[in-house]
């Protein structure tokens, strides 16, 4: 081969690597928001004001008037981004570090759960001030959350059980046993409904912005990401993880503790879904209820997906699909189109971000054209 | 005969066709599942698969009088059911190009592909029928039952064959347990069969014996989204005469449980299914008893974990004694 053909060949592997990295994800959500608009357009008869809407709804509006000058309007929507935003940040490390193990365990939303229940317990039954109960709080929440994220680990390692099974099982396990505990022993009895009481005040998570539930954990959320982005990227451990998923033959060859990486990733998982489980209990709901919606341990994965398992992507991949559902929810209200069309646009965009040949193909069908035509 | 013994075999009997009842659409899935899963594509899609199929089954069906006003009424669910089916299809042959074609990883792509079926069918059903909790309101037709003519001096056969209320057996509940013999002996005895299991094996070596690899993964994994079909629309169009949001509530991911517990092979695939189906029924006959629902709703999940650990505590030892 002469020089000359290498050097193309080399340049038109790196106009390929490039258009994978730039152009990637900007193609990707513009495609799948296309096709989002596309179904709104067919079932709805104000497509444009509905799609707007879905964009631009959660976002807070200024407002003049001349007897209060000018004032942010619409704070409680955008504070419900931020707070889902959190707590889809902490879910997001939870899938992700599983699935860089190539652990696909979806038990996010059982970790969750419990780590909620513990968290609640603990402030509920531990006396004593805040500076020594809080931090409790915190440890029983992630060691809840560990522990349940371990179990399908040690099932999968010791008996070959299917993580995608066990995790999915373990989760309506874990919530049937929420809704005993929460209907159950830890029932207000002067409540109305069934619901735990009132955590104590001092236990509270201390507010950020006014007429909202935004708390400190907006500025733990990045030094938890900070921690597990050490974790996988300056520790054995998250090396050994790191291997086991990229290369799971090699890492067996080359001595690399296989069965500890599987059961450990999970176990991590489950530490971060914690942090969820207290923002949900000690600042969101500040009680729980017993009808705690599962299913967010899903927009979680759904977040990791999008952020391709870095967790330095997941904070952004989190407030992107926080705002877009805040946004439907606005949308459902105001419109006659339904919210669950970002469950779509967002299974699009995961569907397009993972077929990682479409965009070179595309590319090169194109260029093949151009190349036609100027024949 | 005596009175006690004859209500005993009457209980057991419905008992049994209750299981069955239950386990059809975990059994119709899982086998799906197996012929992907043997053909070496894990199918984690079925859950979504059988969503959209369920669905399109139910508004086929229940608008089929006013599209096709000539057709006889006899026709609709038929129609339906060729709806839910092509829906399936459709659904199964994005996830294949994506995976063979573009080179997305099966797994997730078969998520995201669930994430797809729910959200789209709730988003339909919101559109379609203006609810998001169910089709209530639309008046669908279900599939057939056959019934079997049965002499009155056994009742306990009556009930086994046609149902404790003698209502008869839905005709997917026969091509389900048809269909695991069925195909059984197509992967054992076929050309096809041996092709596809070849493929599962080692892709390479069955592509140098001259097997159309690509045509074969393509063919498993449409053909478990046909199963996977049909398991959905037995739940809108005969276990109940209506969709539900998120109707199939895991039984996607208990057919793969299926799958792994019967060791990747029909006959196991079988009787995992029938486990299933008969932990819902203990589920609903414990819901009877003074016992909080919240503990029988943990018996399913249960069950399912316990066999996994038991077949893995079996294949352990059976891998130590070797």
């Amino acid at each position: 081969m002469s020089e000359s053909t290498a050097q193309a060949l080399i340049a038109q592997q790196q106009r390929r690597q490039i258009l994978q990295q730039r152009w990637r994800l900007p193609l990707v959500i513009l495609a799948s928001l296309a096709v989002g608009f596309a179904m709104t357009a067919m079932v709805s008869e104000e497509p444009l004001q509905a799609f707007l809407t879905l964009l631009t709804g959660a976002l807070p509006r200024l407002q003049w008037s001349p007897e209060e000058g000018w004032r942010l309007l619409r704070m409680v929507r955008f504070g419900a981004v931020i707070e889902d935003a959190v707590t889809l940040t902490f879910l997001g490390l939870a899938v992700a570090l599983p699935f860089r193990a190539r652990q696909f365990s979806l038990g996010a939303d059982g970790q969750m759960f419990l780590a909620a229940l513990a968290a609640a317990a603990v402030s509920l039954y531990v006396p004593g001030p805040a500076f020594v109960v809080l931090p409790l709080v915190f440890v029983a929440a992630c060691a809840t959350g560990f522990a349940w994220g371990a179990l399908p680990g040690v099932l999968k390692t010791r008996y070959q059980a299917n993580e995608i099974v066990t995790t999915l099982m373990l989760n309506l396990i874990a919530i049937q046993f929420y809704r005993l505990l929460v209907s159950g022993c830890m029932r207000d009895p002067g409540a109305g409904f069934l619901v735990t009481p009132l955590l104590p005040d001092r236990l509270i998570l201390p507010l950020l912005l006014d007429k909202t539930n935004v708390t400190v954990m907006l500025l733990l959320a990045p030094l938890v990401v900070g921690l597990a982005w050490l974790l996988l990227m300056r520790t054995t451990w998250g090396y050994e993880i790191r291997l086991v998923g990229q290369a799971p033959a090699f890492a067996r060859q080359a001595g690399v503790p296989v069965e500890r990486a599987m059961w450990l990733s999970m176990a991590c998982g489950g530490f971060f879904a914690a942090f969820a489980g207290v923002h949900v209990s000690n600042a969101l709901l500040k009680r729980l209820p017993v009808d705690l919606t599962p299913g967010l341990g899903y927009e979680g994965l759904l977040v990791a997906l999008l952020a391709r398992n870095e967790p330095r992507a997941i904070p952004f991949a989190a407030f992107m699909y926080a705002y877009l559902r805040t946004g439907a929810q606005a949308m459902e209200r105001t419109t006659d189109v339904s919210r669950e069309v970002v469950l779509v646009i967002q299974a699009l965009m995961i569907l397009l971000v993972v077929s990682e040949r479409l965009l070179p193909r595309l590319a090169e069908a194109w260029r093949s054209l151009v190349q036609r035509g100027a024949r | 005969m005596t009175p006690e013994l004859l209500s005993g075999g009457l209980l057991l009997a419905g008992l049994l066709a209750a299981m069955l009842r239950a386990a059809t659409p975990i059994l119709l899935a899982a086998l799906g599942g197996l012929v992907s899963d043997l053909a070496g594509s894990v199918n984690v899609a079925l859950e979504g698969l059988m969503l959209v199929a369920a669905f399109f089954g139910v508004i086929v069906s229940a608008h089929a009088g006013m599209w096709f006003p000539q057709l006889a009424p006899a026709w609709y669910p038929w129609l339906g059911c060729l709806a839910g089916l092509l829906a399936a299809l459709t659904l199964t042959g994005v996830l294949a190009v994506c995976h063979l074609e573009w080179g997305a990883d099966l797994i997730v792509a078969g998520i995201a592909v669930n994430i797809l079926a729910a959200g789209l069918t709730v988003f339909l059903l919101a559109s379609l029928v203006g609810d998001k909790g169910s089709t209530a309101a639309l008046n669908s037709p279900v599939l057939p039952s056959l019934h079997w003519p049965v002499t009155a001096d056994r009742p306990w056969l009556n009930v086994l064959l046609n149902g404790a209320y003698g209502q008869g057996h839905h005709v997917l509940l026969y091509v389900a347990l048809l269909g695991a013999p069925l195909l059984a002996l197509f992967l054992k005895y076929t050309r096809y069969g041996i092709w596809l299991r070849a493929v599962g094996e080692n892709r390479e070596a069955a592509f140098n014996a001259g097997i159309p690899v690509r045509q074969v993964q393509y063919a498993a994994l449409l053909l478990s989204g046909v199963l996977a079909g049909l398991g959905g629309i037995y739940l809108s169009m005969g276990y109940l005469s209506l969709f539900q949001a998120d109707m199939t509530a895991g039984r996607g991911f208990l057919a793969l449980a299926a799958i792994f517990l019967g060791a990747r092979s029909v006959a196991g695939t079988f009787c995992a299914a029938m486990l299933f189906g008969a932990s819902t029924v203990l589920a609903t006959q414990l819901g009877a008893q003074q016992i909080p629902t919240q503990l029988v709703y943990m018996v399913p999940p249960l069950v399912t974990l316990l066999a996994l650990v038991a077949s893995g505590a079996r294949r352990r030892a059976k891998a130590r004694s070797s």
